[in-house]
């Protein structure tokens, strides 16, 4: 399916998830009623949308960022996919050589990969400045 | 930070949580299998997706200050389209349903109002009512009612007498889609007097094309996913990497009851012989029980044995569900196993490995260690004992499932690496 109808099907315009400053846009296509695009000696028929009903998104602001990351704490978290681990700490001897002043701390999130883990998020406000996840194969 | 396959797939599951404008960046893909100097490279080079230094990127993602769009509140629609299309040509309209995504890429029944109306004389509730809510994926669950699954058992070829079943499905929210890069099978064992009701087929082919209720039903169970749970997408809400050739009607059995020497599925859940029920499995796949040790042995074959055989090819991140044909309960009620727990007793016993192949396979890292390390049994003993202990595929003998279907034209059998999920009343949705 091509990326553009796939977003249309979430009801999203491809932009706003390029990252572009737009509203979201319905992009349905479709033969609406009374729009007909049919043939006009061919039999018309109406047909019943298939789909659920979603809930409105709830828009999350963004954290605060950082003036820098020279001299903040910042956690490397593994969600526990094959090899992120060993990926974080390839970045936690970056850091060390390219901002010795950086302290960073890896932690493997509990759990398997879809399970929430509260204490380690509270850590994480407690101690650190900033987190940075890696997710996925 | 993922890996660029899933960049769509990241950006487009932040908007749905709130996020659309979420600092994302990606490595190269995979991270699996690489070593650690393999993986420096990927923290040095460039972010694949938007071809910058990934450390910058990360950095700057940190750092560089938020605009108004990022720190906006509020409430966003999600838009599915009108209620109702046309008037158009059945054509038309046929090519709509496929183009956007509302079908399984095979012809439908269109639903038009009349035969959806017709859908609704299967049931005795009321077309606005809601049903449940579903998601196939990480992000706010769907909501749908009656008139909704309606519409997608009509597109799948159901009848209106088929319908309680597809109700007692969908209130259960689980989708036959998985959102996983793993490419799920799903399962449905129907149970009670509505299968002879319906003409379901659980003798001869009973897992194939060979019946409408038992095709119509399990591919309703898929457009149900795709259309009231916003599954199947690729690369958005499905990342299956091969696919999975089951999910376009799903594993469907009636359990054949007639002529099975063990107890129903659904007795053995709680439920009584007459009620009609469902019970749903999500896993792996299912295969033949042909390619057992000893499946070829001419006289005394010993079908435990084989079963627990066919195991052995099975992930234990799913459980077990066979399906045996009734010569073969036959032959194993003749070798003493006249209950079925007697049989998944001495499965689950007699079926073991090494510690060192079970830590060695697939999933136990991503499933079973995160749960050794909080302690929890028997996966931290599993991972704590020495290499060579024989420890068991599955926690119980309960993880190991036994129905009956098939025609008795041959003492087969078929195992599913599926997990039971739930079972679900078919008459509270008459």
């Amino acid at each position: 399916m091509k990326r553009r109808n796939l977003l249309s099907l979430l009801g999203l315009a491809p932009a706003l998830l390029a990252g572009a400053r737009t509203q979201a846009q319905p992009t349905d296509k479709t033969p609406k009623s009374g729009k007909s695009g049919a043939a006009p000696s061919g039999a018309q028929f109406t047909a019943l949308n298939p789909k659920g009903s979603p809930p409105p998104v709830k828009l999350i602001p963004m954290a605060p960022r950082l003036d820098t990351v020279h001299g903040k704490t910042i956690y490397l978290v593994d969600t526990g996919f094959m090899s992120g681990g060993v990926l974080l700490q390839q970045m936690q001897i970056w850091f060390q050589k390219n901002y010795p002043d950086v302290t960073t701390i890896f932690r493997k999130k509990a759990g398997a990969y879809m399970e929430d883990d509260p204490p380690l998020w509270k850590e994480i406000k407690a101690n650190g400045n900033a987190a940075i996840m890696a997710i996925g194969h | 930070m993922a890996t660029k396959s899933f960049a769509d797939l990241a950006k487009s599951n932040a908007s749905k949580r709130g996020m659309p404008h979420i600092r994302a960046c990606f490595t190269p893909h995979p991270v699996w299998g690489k070593t650690a100097e393999q993986l420096m490279a990927y923290v040095e080079g460039d972010d694949p997706v938007s071809g910058k230094p990934l450390m910058k990127e990360i950095i700057d993602g940190l750092t560089v200050p938020l605009t108004a769009e990022d720190t906006k509140t509020g409430m966003m629609d999600v838009n599915v389209g009108p209620p109702i299309y046309g008037p158009d040509t059945l054509d038309n309209l046929q090519k709509h349903f496929l183009d956007n995504g509302m079908t399984d890429f095979l012809p439908i029944i269109l639903p038009t109002p009349e035969k959806v109306d017709a859908m609704l004389k299967g049931t005795s509730h009321q077309p606005d009512e809601v049903v449940g809510k579903m998601a196939a994926g990480a992000y706010a669950a769907w909501t749908f009612n009656v008139r909704q699954v309606a519409v997608n058992a009509v597109m799948a070829g159901c009848e209106p007498e088929y319908f309680p079943i597809l109700l007692a499905v969908a209130s259960s929210g689980m989708a036959a889609l998985g959102s996983s890069t793993s490419s799920f099978a799903y399962s449905m064992v129907i149970n009670g007097p509505i299968r002879d009701r319906l003409n379901m087929n659980y003798t001869i082919g009973a897992m194939g094309p060979f019946a409408q209720p038992n095709a119509a039903i399990g591919r309703a169970w898929t457009l149900i996913g795709k259309n009231l749970g916003n599954g199947g997408i690729p690369g958005d809400t499905y990342m299956g990497s091969q696919g999975n050739n089951t999910n376009y009607n799903n594993i469907v059995i009636a359990e054949n009851e007639k002529d099975s020497l063990w107890k129903p599925y659904h007795v053995q859940k709680g439920f009584k012989p007459e009620d009609n029920v469902v019970s749903l499995f999500a896993g792996e796949d299912i295969r033949q029980g042909h390619g057992a040790r000893r499946a070829g042995v001419l006289e005394n074959p010993m079908f435990d044995d084989q079963i627990s055989d066919i195991f052995r090819t099975l992930t234990s991140q799913f459980d077990a569900l066979v399906i045996c044909d009734p010569l073969t309960i036959k032959r194993l009620v003749e070798q003493g196993y006249d209950t079925k727990e007697k049989l998944t007793e001495w499965l689950w016993k007699n079926t073991t490995r090494t510690a060192r192949d079970y830590r060695d396979s697939a999933f136990v890292y991503t499933f079973h260690y995160p749960r050794a390390l909080r302690g929890e049994e028997p996966y931290k003993t599993w991972y704590n004992c020495p290499e060579d202990t024989q420890i068991p595929y599955w926690p119980k003998s309960d993880n190991i499932v036994l129905v009956c279907a098939g025609g008795q034209t041959n003492p087969f059998f078929q195992v599913g690496n599926l997990t039971y999920r739930t079972s679900v009343s078919i008459d509270k949705w008459m």
